[in-house]
């Protein structure tokens, strides 16, 4: 085994030990003989079954899902921008999300279980359509990046006016909503985020020697038979999928796209094979320790996700800079 | 020699401007061809309607036909156009730490089915263009920190691992110092395919190529062996600068040098040659 495919094996089995390990934190009392009897489905306490099987489970395999998910979205839109600093984020996807959820929580008083995903999720697409349109519209591919910036700042001004406007209860819920949170996911969440990764993986394995070729330029990937454009809306629409699927359920997690493909290019490789099962590895086992640490570093409360995905996406941020200019 | 390629009546008008008027040309196996001109003459222009990049063939403002063993170009799809021609272009960056390795994997591209790995037989490919290219130490190596002509040269390896059966290079010694600038013509020249390049500096095109294409003005004004195109009135008119040609004495190939009336040597029959 060379050394790259024996830390992607590491890397495998340390998200089997951080799920295992996930499901033992959370304020109930568990102990890990309880856990394991739970775990193998002779459990004698069904209150404890209860809580593994339908809280800690689920809300840890989406945080598996959810972080393999955000991070591959950022490394396809990374290789396929050849820009390191392409996230989904800066697409408008979150924006268009917290616009389409807004609208939800102001218009309708009810039925939200449903309704509010699937608000996020139209707007999340909505937000991309536009942006690819505008980026059509100018002939140029390679301004999505720009083109989204604009949209995601009109769409957060349009949210921003509604919630001024709007009642004070729905505000705060869509606040809320948009800081993260994996406290209220359920087992079929879980499903419909995995199928759609799947799609995504199994599209991207397809096309991995396209995306690639892009990584030496457009000329140089048609000059190899690669339909440029037509392979970058592809993945943008995979990753709008994808995106736009996990805010739905979860809410504003961000920095993720952006931080784990840098540090997979670091410790596995920068081409599209390893950097996809690594950013899905990596991804998967930082937001299962991120969802750990917001839900049992206070006694009677839960931190959002997001913010602690933000203030460590920022930091990280700034290690960058300062690296580069260490470098240079 | 069999003819490979067949450009006929080729015409490209953009908004007027034209920007190639009635090439006709054929290319044949082995060829080695030198397209040379001014800038702005249609070099690049011609290479791009070769290999009808961008579906540029099938646009109204171009007409004529270029046909690759006597089927239209027009009727290859990319993957099969990126099978006959492999394109190595003046510069290739990338922002990632991509390795030889990476970019020689390239190659393997338009021969590749969807879900594909690398085989064994693909391995030792990349390893034989290298070793001709005289890389094979460089496998490991990052792109990024190779010199412009190491560069070149790992371009044009992947371009033997494409397989292709005619090379296109754009202005191949860019941004390389005189001595890659002839390690890079000399390893194209010795790689005995067909090969159709720009060149910007007339000496090395004559040294390096069979047969030159002048172009002027969108216009092929002469196509033939070093020596006749290289004539030195057709090139003042041309380029707008006094011509001498000469043998050198080493190569055995023709040579021009260029001068202003102002370089002569007062009072000396021989003038002060601008080198091209």
């Amino acid at each position: 085994m060379n050394k790259v495919s024996t830390r992607l094996f590491a890397l495998a089995i340390l998200v089997i030990l951080s799920v295992l390990a996930a499901i033992t934190f959370g304020p109930a009392d568990i102990d890990s003989s309880q856990l394991i009897s739970c775990l193998v489905g002779s459990c004698q306490n069904q209150i404890a079954d209860i809580v593994i099987w339908q809280v800690r489970i689920p809300r840890v395999l989406v945080a598996l899902v959810a972080g393999m998910g955000l991070a591959i979205a950022g490394a396809i839109l990374q290789n396929t921008t050849r820009n390191p600093l392409a996230d989904p984020y800066l697409f408008g996807i979150v924006s268009g999300a917290g616009l389409g959820a807004t609208i939800a929580n102001i218009s309708l008083a009810d039925n939200l279980t449903i309704a509010l995903p699937l608000a996020a999720f139209l707007g999340a697409l909505f937000s991309v359509i536009i942006v690819v349109f505008i980026a059509k519209v100018l002939q140029r591919m390679e301004q999505l990046l720009l083109a989204g910036v604009a949209v995601s700042f009109m769409l957060a001004s349009i949210t921003q006016f509604i919630l001024y406007f709007g009642e004070p209860f729905a505000t705060n819920r869509v606040i809320f909503w948009l800081m993260g949170s994996l406290a209220r996911v359920e087992m079929s969440n879980f499903y419909v985020i995995a199928s759609i990764l799947v799609i995504a993986i199994i599209t991207v394995l397809a096309l991995h020697r396209q995306i690639d070729a892009l990584l030496l330029g457009d000329e140089s990937a048609a000059s190899l038979g690669v339909d440029v454009d037509k392979l970058r809306l592809l993945m943008l629409g995979i990753c709008a999928a994808l995106t736009a699927t996990i805010v739905a359920y979860c809410g504003g997690i961000g920095f993720v796209g952006l931080m784990i493909p840098h540090i997979v290019r670091q410790l596995i490789g920068v081409t599209t094979l390893k950097l996809i099962i690594g950013s899905a590895l990596i991804g998967a086992i930082f937001l299962i320790w991120v969802d750990v640490i917001a839900r049992s570093s206070l006694p009677h409360a839960e931190i959002p996700i997001g913010i602690i995905t933000s203030a460590l996406g920022s930091i990280f941020f700034l290690f960058i800079m300062y690296r580069s200019r260490a470098n240079t | 020699m069999s003819t490979l390629l067949n450009i006929s009546g080729l015409n490209w008008k953009v908004l007027n401007k034209t920007i190639l008027q009635d090439i006709n040309f054929t290319v044949s196996k082995g060829e080695v061809i030198g397209i040379i001109g001014p800038n702005g003459a249609g070099k690049t222009s011609l290479l791009r309607c070769i290999i009808n990049q961008a579906n540029i063939l099938s646009s109204i403002n171009t007409s004529g036909s270029v046909q690759l063993k006597n089927r239209p170009i027009t009727q290859f799809s990319s993957r099969e156009i990126a099978q006959h021609f492999a394109l190595v272009m003046q510069k290739n960056d990338s922002i990632f730490a991509l390795s030889v390795q990476d970019v020689m994997k390239m190659g393997l591209l338009p021969h590749k089915s969807l879900f594909s790995l690398d085989s064994d037989y693909d391995k030792s490919q990349i390893e034989l263009a290298l070793s001709k290219v005289g890389l094979s130490h460089a496998l490991e190596s990052l792109f990024n920190q190779l010199s412009g002509g190491e560069q070149q040269r790992v371009l044009i390896a992947r371009a033997l691992v494409q397989a292709s059966q005619i090379l296109i290079l754009d202005e191949p010694t860019n941004h390389l110092d005189v001595y890659y600038q002839h390690q890079v013509l000399q390893l194209v020249n010795k790689l005995n395919i067909t090969v159709i390049m720009t060149v910007h500096d007339l000496n090395l095109a004559s040294l390096y190529c069979q047969r030159l294409l002048l172009l002027d003005k969108g216009q092929l004004i002469c196509d033939g062996s070093p020596q006749e195109v290289l004539a030195p009135e057709q090139l003042s008119n041309i380029f707008g600068l006094p011509c001498q040609q000469n043998i050198d004495a080493i190569t055995g190939a023709t040579q021009v040098s260029f001068y202003l009336q102002d370089n002569r040597i007062q009072n000396s029959t021989s003038p002060e040659p601008l080198s091209e």
